[in-house]
């Protein structure tokens, strides 16, 4: 399958060993990466007339499972792989639907007869099939065929026999019109994300009040440009906390002041006795998870229990492509991703302390990169789509992902 | 860090656009440390953590931006080409592994010199050895280095130092290496001086190595310099920028061998030349180079607690194909793992799929390789298992290293620092001893472990056609390349007493003393506290050496204060000086303990250079004075005090009896003090000696050696003999009969 | 009496389909004016001269074999009449047919591995397989009075209830795809019908699935009484080769724990029984909770085995997650607000008092409801939902 295209191979191994070696980094720049990627994918994939969608599902599917694997930690290439297998499948819903109906009224025209009752009610059925197929399994259903991809590429390839009945000819024009849409839909979704920290930023005015404190821990470029934004119209305080061991904060620090925003640099320690005066907790997040939970830079789940200890807001700047159709089975060791201890403590220093060598106790040094806080201790998703509570991210999920697609393997 | 991390790859590129970065990896350490283990797979195939050396090594030097790769090949240069063949490195975009194969090469000097022959080498090139293991970023360094051969051509070499705390006892830092002395030039980070001192071991290289810490520099290298620095906490990570003029260094003096110890050092002594070599220290990044078994203890700790990030197991940069989850406290475990639902994993510890462990087994701090099948009540500490390895029930394995395919039926215990070879097969319930290497191939008779020579076994022969290395797209074929102890040339049968009943492989006897030092198992503390001691002693040495010099000037003093000081006045100096000593201890003076006195003495001893046997005949006169000053009427009151003195300064004299020589000095002076200086002792020199005697200050030999030696002597010097003829006689006839009594046993 | 949740939301109330409305309507009032169904009124006499009698030794095997073979021929002659006093309550003038649906619903309960949604739908689709309806529209009629009668029945069951909104659900919209002749919607519905067994099995496996995951190695599972889903759960996770050790309540009063606990051993997984009371004393070193459901209910709460709510609660107390595995059958249309909403369940309790102590008051609930927010996660096989989607699910079915 992934032979069919020789010329996007090199590009897919060269981006797979970058993720492998953890060269590219921060979710967004991924998303792109990875999108742009199955865009040149899908437009190399030869396309057979009969089950395209398939042939496309299959392509992405074979691409997308070595790339999560090469990097299981960075979430957004799952999201952005399982965001175009839902794209294809709602295309090509769309247009199964589109040629049945086209289908029923050549019909309707006709004088009736028996077999046009029953291409009726086949097509009836064809459509229902269809609507099954992007919903995701409900109540409705249940009593109805379990929609999975089988039942999908039977239903779409009837439809596609019985338009080839009809008129004959335009197979390769269907695979072709399909592939189009895909790509389309596709270099939206890239625009999307382009233009996310804008649609971001635009919000900020709502949530961030004049003579505001603001606390925030490390940095996320999301952050940045909220708060930018809101100095449009607002003067108001930033208390950053400095972010160790990586000390991204002072970046943000440094980044604020530039921009004459009234900034104060904290240490992480001094959170809880800084949250008090403070209005809001705004910060970044790498990952949501399907619950509500996220996943973000070491120390925010402190701050998070800090900020509901004085009950102020603590709220989440969030994009689609970081929205995980994932639940957090065992969040701390699975999807944590443990950096070299030599972050945390200088080696040359300590290098007698982790001396095994005299079989005396060692010192081991431990530093994971993310914190995982627990929907209860989130208010409110700020995502480029608006405002969400943790309770609807579920909703989200449904809307940008088919259920088939969430297990890949 | 991640940042820089994410960037590297892409700038040193166009760092030099027209070159492509070119490193020159040697896989062969040129050493015998994996002996003999390496006689079957070359090192840089042997899995550090489930994976190849190399392949931490490719894969650092690919993900640093390095293009070209010329991977140098010597013994069993088959296994390492094809290995790479089947490698996914063949396959890399923009980044090619080229092996240059050659035969007789002995050391990396010669490896370096048939480099040069080939002339594929185009720029700048990276020199590193296939067992390195980092994660360090390239950039700065060959900013560094090429900025400086901008400035002057002579700077030809960038050596990659890291800083580390040496042990402070056994003096080797934690890779197991010697403990370096650098000089630098803080401003310019010139290396001035390399020096690598000697293990400390046993007494004598412990005085030796306190000499050692007194580092001589020319003047050259003090001059027009506001300071320089000594470092003692670096260590040496053998990855070096190098010009293409070092490999015409190499050519031109063709006796260059080893890389430190010939090139480096030559290349500082020759003023001549004027070639300079940089030093440039990395800090949050890790490097080490794998060159003894204990460093490979190390590492591969290092890279299950992440040092080495992104070389860490669970991100499979080697075979990406099996999927490996990491849970809390560093357990590694890759899928199709089967374990008991009683076994207990511990932390710091890899799971090599298709695994299966029994019941109520403790695995902890270990590396499980693949295929491995572990029965129940097993128990692994520190150790590392390799591939496809079957261990009975009720199996100990205690910091050990067992190779492919080898066999532990239940029961054995295997001891700490063992090295298991290929297919080695040990019986039931047999100890392996610790500290041994045991092996399928024999150990050749001429068997001498100078680490110069080529790590290959006859590699013309079998081993090197053998077929190679498992790890060919990571999946698990049948464990052990060379050798199946089926096709072994020697005879088959196996000797029990060193691997057990029904056991395979035979001995190795151990190359250096002092296993210990550089084995997988953690220094046992007994060593330590032994090297402590000796350290002291060495310290005490030290003092000594300070007293020398002290006194030697006060010495001096004197001497300006009576010019015509001879011999004899010296030696009456001493005598003074010694008795002085004595009488101050027998006062009990500020803090004169005996020990001190001994101590004292022994400076004195060195200051004016004297022997033992003077100490001890000085002492003596002292311990006679003590007695005869003590109130005294008659001679019988006299031997009353001699008595009370032997026994209570007998054991202080006795330190200084070193041989019997000494003793004999002692019992020369006793005569020449009865003869000369005080003659009462005359009539109660024999009582006076059998209480020597008794109080074994002075043995029955020593005395039986006086007399015989008085044999030839003439009349006037026999005249003590005689006094104490029956006790001598007494003690000849008791040595016969003892000696009688030993024949008859 | 105390309202009762079918009164506030009655299926035939917001029954979407057209005619039928009036008169189903007119039931639907006067099924709220028989509080407690027919079936308990039974059990509730029994009941009581089993309180004011001396407690005999018969009378708990009685209840024990009751429970061991599905709780029902114990009481097979209160049953029956049971059934007939129902029909007269229901279809008093249209008792043509002489078939009892709810007999056919105790047959089918009688097989093990088939939960009383299930039953429910078989039975029912025992009725359009005998009915002799012309026009869809009566078939649906006829089977609406089923339904009814079946709830009737036995009021409290969740999940029966459930079951039978669900099959007239889909019934009234397979109608809605105006099928020419009565014969072929008959069909489909009867094979529908017949393929929900298999249905729901395979519901349970999607669950099991989903859930797995969430077991982790070295993990310690708290359940409470026995559900089949959970059961199959464990047991894949347990044939991953995860490495975990599950606690079992004993379930009082019917002792459902032990049931598990059976089950788990015949698994071989390592497992622990503790007293109901012993929850609190257990849950520090518990890591997850994990739940079966009678019901779960619009507000994204669960209705359990009795005890459930308290062990949510100490789990909550205590941070330790609570996941719920339901198949999406069991969805009932119940909105309880707090315990009391619940239509009582008497059971035989073997609480050791002297019989003779008439002032003695017992409280026997069989279950009891869990609100939502002591929940972590619902395993459904609609795929796993937070307690917050059920109500959409429920909402997107009869809206």
């Amino acid at each position: 399958m992934v032979g069919t295209m020789p010329d996007v191979q090199p590009l897919v191994d060269e981006f797979i060993t970058k993720l492998n070696r953890r060269q590219v980094e921060g979710s967004l720049d991924t998303a792109k990466l990875a999108l742009v990627l199955l865009r040149q994918v899908i437009s190399a994939q030869r396309i057979p007339p009969n089950s395209p969608a398939n042939t496309l599902i299959e392509a992405i599917k074979s691409v997308g499972v070595r790339m999560i694997a090469a990097n299981p930690i960075e979430l957004a290439v799952g999201n952005i792989v399982r965001r175009v297998l839902h794209i294809i499948r709602e295309e090509d819903a769309s247009l199964a639907t589109t040629v049945v109906t086209g289908v029923t009224t050549a019909v309707d025209s006709d004088d009736e007869d028996n077999l046009d009752i029953r291409e009726q009610a086949s097509s009836h059925a064809v459509a229902a099939a269809n609507r099954s197929v992007l919903r995701a399994p409900s109540l409705h259903n249940l009593l109805e065929s379990m929609p999975n991809p089988i039942r999908a590429d039977v239903t779409v390839a009837s439809t596609g026999d019985s338009d080839a009945r009809s008129r004959s000819g335009d197979k390769n024009s269907r695979s072709w019109k399909l592939k189009h849409n895909v790509i389309e839909s596709i270099n939206e979704l890239l625009v999307e994300l382009q233009d996310y920290h804008s649609q971001v930023a635009e919000q900020a005015l709502e949530h961030i009040h004049q003579n505001e404190v603001i606390l925030t821990l490390g940095r996320s470029r999301t952050l940045l440009h909220f708060l930018l934004g809101a100095k449009k119209k607002r003067s108001f305080q930033v208390v950053v906390a400095e972010g160790s061991p990586r000390f991204q904060g002072h970046k943000l620090a440094k980044e604020l002041t530039a921009e004459k925003l009234s900034t104060t640099l904290i240490t992480d320690s001094a959170v809880f006795a800084m949250i008090s005066r403070v209005n809001m907790v705004i910060v970044g997040a790498h990952a949501v998870m399907a619950n509500g939970g996220v996943l973000a830079p070491v120390g925010l789940h402190m701050v998070a229990l800090a900020a509901r200890r004085h009950a102020v807001p603590f709220v989440v700047l969030t994009g689609l492509h970081k929205l995980c159709p994932l639940y957090p089975h065992n969040p701390y060791s699975l999807l944590n991703d443990m950096k070299s201890p030599s972050e945390v403590l200088d080696f040359g220093e300590f290098s007698d302390c982790l001396n095994g060598a005299t079989g005396g106790p060692q010192c081991h040094v431990f530093n994971p990169t993310f914190d995982y806080i627990p929907p209860e201790l989130v208010s409110l998703f700020i995502t480029d789509t608006g405002g969400h509570n943790p309770s609807y991210v579920y909703r989200l999920v449904a809307e940008f992902y088919s259920p088939e697609d969430i297990v890949l393997q | 860090m991640a940042l820089k991390r994410a960037t590297r790859a892409t700038d040193i590129g166009d760092d030099e656009a027209d070159v492509p970065l070119q490193a020159v990896l040697l896989a062969d350490s040129f050493a015998q440390q994996f002996r003999p283990i390496t006689d079957e797979r070359p090192k840089v195939l042997l899995p550090l953590v489930n994976v190849p050396m190399i392949d931490y090594t490719l894969e650092w030097l690919a993900s640093a931006g390095v293009e070209e790769v010329l991977v140098f090949c010597c013994a069993h240069a088959k296994q390492v080409t094809s290995y790479l063949e089947h490698s996914r490195w063949t396959s890399q975009s923009n980044f090619t592994v080229t092996p240059i194969e050659s035969r007789d090469c002995v050391s990396a000097g010669d490896a370096l010199r048939v480099i040069d022959q080939r002339n594929v080498v185009r720029g700048d090139f990276i020199l590193i050895s296939g067992d390195t293991v980092s994660n360090m970023s390239l950039k700065e360094v060959l900013k560094e280095h090429q900025e400086r051969r901008r400035k002057d051509k002579l700077a030809v070499m960038t050596m990659v130092f890291r800083r580390s705390k040496p042990h402070p006892l056994i003096h080797q830092t934690r890779l197991g290496n010697e403990e370096l002395l650098l000089v630098i030039d803080p401003s310019t980070k010139q290396l001035l001086h390399f020096d690598s001192l000697k293990e400390a071991g046993g007494r004598e290289s412990a005085r030796q190595q306190t000499l050692a810490r007194q580092v001589v520099l020319e003047r050259s290298i003090l001059a027009d310099r506001p300071a320089v620095q000594l470092c003692l906490d670096v260590q040496d990570c053998y990855i070096d920028i190098c010009s293409p003029e070092v490999l015409l260094l190499f050519t031109d003096n063709f006796d260059y061998q080893h890389l430190r110890r010939d090139f480096v050092k030559g290349l500082l002594s020759d003023e001549v030349m004027g070639n300079k070599i940089y030093t440039h220290e990395i800090f949050g990044d890790y490097a080490a180079r794998i060159d003894n078994m204990r460093a490979y203890d190390v590492v591969s700790k290092d890279i299950i607690h992440r040092w080495t990030y992104p070389m860490v197991p669970d991100i499979r940069f080697a075979s990406p194909e099996t999927g490996i989850k990491i849970g809390r406290s560093n357990i590694y475990k890759e899928d199709g793992v089967v374990l008991a639902p009683t076994t207990v994993i511990g932390p710091s510890t890899v799971l090599g799929t298709g695994t299966s462990i029994g019941d109520k087994s403790i695995v902890r701090n270990s590396v499980i390789g693949r295929g491995c099948t572990i029965g129940s009540n097993v128990n692994i500490e520190g150790s590392h298992i390799w591939n496809n390895v079957t261990v009975g029930d009720n199996v100990q394995i205690r910091h050990a290293v067992i190779c492919d395919g080898v066999v532990l039926k239940s029961g054995a215990i295997i001891e700490p620092g063992v090295l298991l070879s290929f297919k080695v097969v040990i019986g039931e319930n047999f100890t392996v001893p610790a500290y041994s290497k045991i092996s399928l191939v024999r150990q050749r008779p001429e068997e001498d472990s100078s680490d110069e020579e080529l790590e290959y076994a006859e590699a013309a022969s079998g081993v090197a056609e053998s077929p190679p290395s498992p790890f060919y797209d990571g999946r698990v074929v049948n464990g052990s390349p060379a050798h199946g102890g089926d096709e072994l040339p020697e005879s088959p049968r196996w000797d029990p007493s060193e691997v057990g009943i029904a056991g395979a492989g035979c001995n190795w006897s151990a190359g250096q003393d002092e296993e210990w030092r550089h084995s997988v198992a953690p220094i046992p503390s007994e060593r330590i506290r032994e090297i402590v001691a000796r350290e002291e002693e060495g310290e005490l040495e030290d003092d000594a050496r300070d007293m020398t010099a002290s006194s030697t000037n006060d010495n001096i003093a004197e001497q300006v204060d009576d010019d015509e000081a001879d011999e004899e006045d010296e030696s009456a100096f001493f005598d003074k000086e010694v008795e002085a000593l004595f009488r101050r201890a027998v006062t009990g003076e500020a803090g004169a303990h005996e020990d001190h006195v001994v101590l004292e003495v022994n400076s004195l001893k060195l200051a004016y250079d004297r022997s033992f046997s003077d100490c001890a005949g000085a002492m003596f006169t002292a311990l006679l004075n003590l007695a005869s000053e003590r109130p005294h009427t008659t001679s019988r009151d006299l031997l009353q005090n001699c008595r009370q003195v032997v026994v209570q300064w007998g054991p202080l004299l006795r330190r200084f009896l070193k041989s019997q020589d000494d003793e004999m000095e002692v019992l020369l002076v006793f005569e020449e003090i009865c003869v000369e200086d005080n003659r009462e002792f005359a009539p109660i020199f024999a009582s006076v000696l059998q209480e020597l005697y008794d109080k074994d200050v002075i043995s029955e030999e020593a005395i039986i050696a006086w007399a015989s030696e008085k044999q030839q002597a003439d009349e006037s010097d026999k005249v003590f003999v005689k006094q104490c003829e029956r006790f001598i006689q007494w003690l000849e006839e008791a040595s016969e009969e003892d000696e009688d009594d030993e024949d008859e046993e | 009496m105390r309202r009762s949740p079918f009164l506030l939301f009655d299926p035939s109330l917001d029954n979407s389909s057209s005619r039928a409305d009036s008169e189903e309507g007119g039931m639907a009032v006067n099924n709220v004016q028989t509080e407690s169904s027919p079936f308990y009124d039974e059990r509730m006499g029994l009941n009581s001269n089993l309180l004011t009698g001396p407690v005999t030794f018969e009378w708990l095997s009685q209840a024990e074999d009751a429970r061991l073979n599905g709780s029902s021929d114990a009481f097979q002659p209160f049953l029956d009449k049971a059934a007939q006093s129902a029909e007269a309550a229901m279809n008093g003038d249209h008792a043509s047919s002489r078939f009892s649906v709810i007999n056919e619903f105790n047959i089918w309960r009688q097989k093990p591995e088939l939960a009383e949604a299930v039953a429910a739908i078989k039975a029912l689709t025992c009725v359009i397989r005998r009915s002799e309806a012309t026009t869809m529209m009566g078939l649906e009629i006829e089977l609406k009075k089923a339904a009814e009668t079946l709830k009737m029945w036995d009021k409290t069951s969740i999940s029966l209830s459930a079951g039978c909104d669900l099959f007239m659900r889909y019934v009234t919209r397979t109608s809605a795809l105006e099928y020419e002749d009565i014969s072929a919607g008959k069909s489909r519905l009867i094979e529908r019908g017949e393929k929900f067994g298999e249905i729901s099995l395979k519901a349970r496996q999607t669950i099991a699935n989903l859930g797995q995951e969430f077991v982790y190695d070295g993990s310690l599972i708290l359940t409470h009484g026995y559900s089949r889903v959970v059961l199959a759960l464990l047991k894949l996770a347990a044939s991953q080769g995860k490495r975990f050790q599950v606690v079992c309540t004993e379930g009082r009063p019917d002792n459902t724990g032990l049931e598990m606990a059976k089950e788990l051993m015949g698994a071989k997984i390592p497992m622990m029984l503790i007293l109901d009371a012993g929850v609190a004393n257990m849950m520090g070193q518990i890591d997850m909770v994990l739940l079966g459901a009678e019901g779960v209910v619009e507000s994204g709460g669960v209705i359990n085995h009795i005890g459930t709510y308290q062990t949510a609660l100490v789990a909550r107390s205590m941070n330790k997650p609570v996941y719920v595995a339901a198949e999406s059958y069991k969805f009932a249309r119940l909105f309880p607000l707090d315990q009391m909403d619940m239509s009582p369940t008497p059971r035989i309790v073997d609480l050791a008092v002297p019989a003779q102590e008439e002032n003695i008051k017992i409280q026997t609930s069989e279950r009891d409801y869990t609100p939502p927010q002591y929940l972590t996660l619902l395993f459904t096989d609609l795929g796993i939902l937070t307690p917050s989607a059920v109500s959409d699910e429920l909402i997107q079915l009869y809206l």
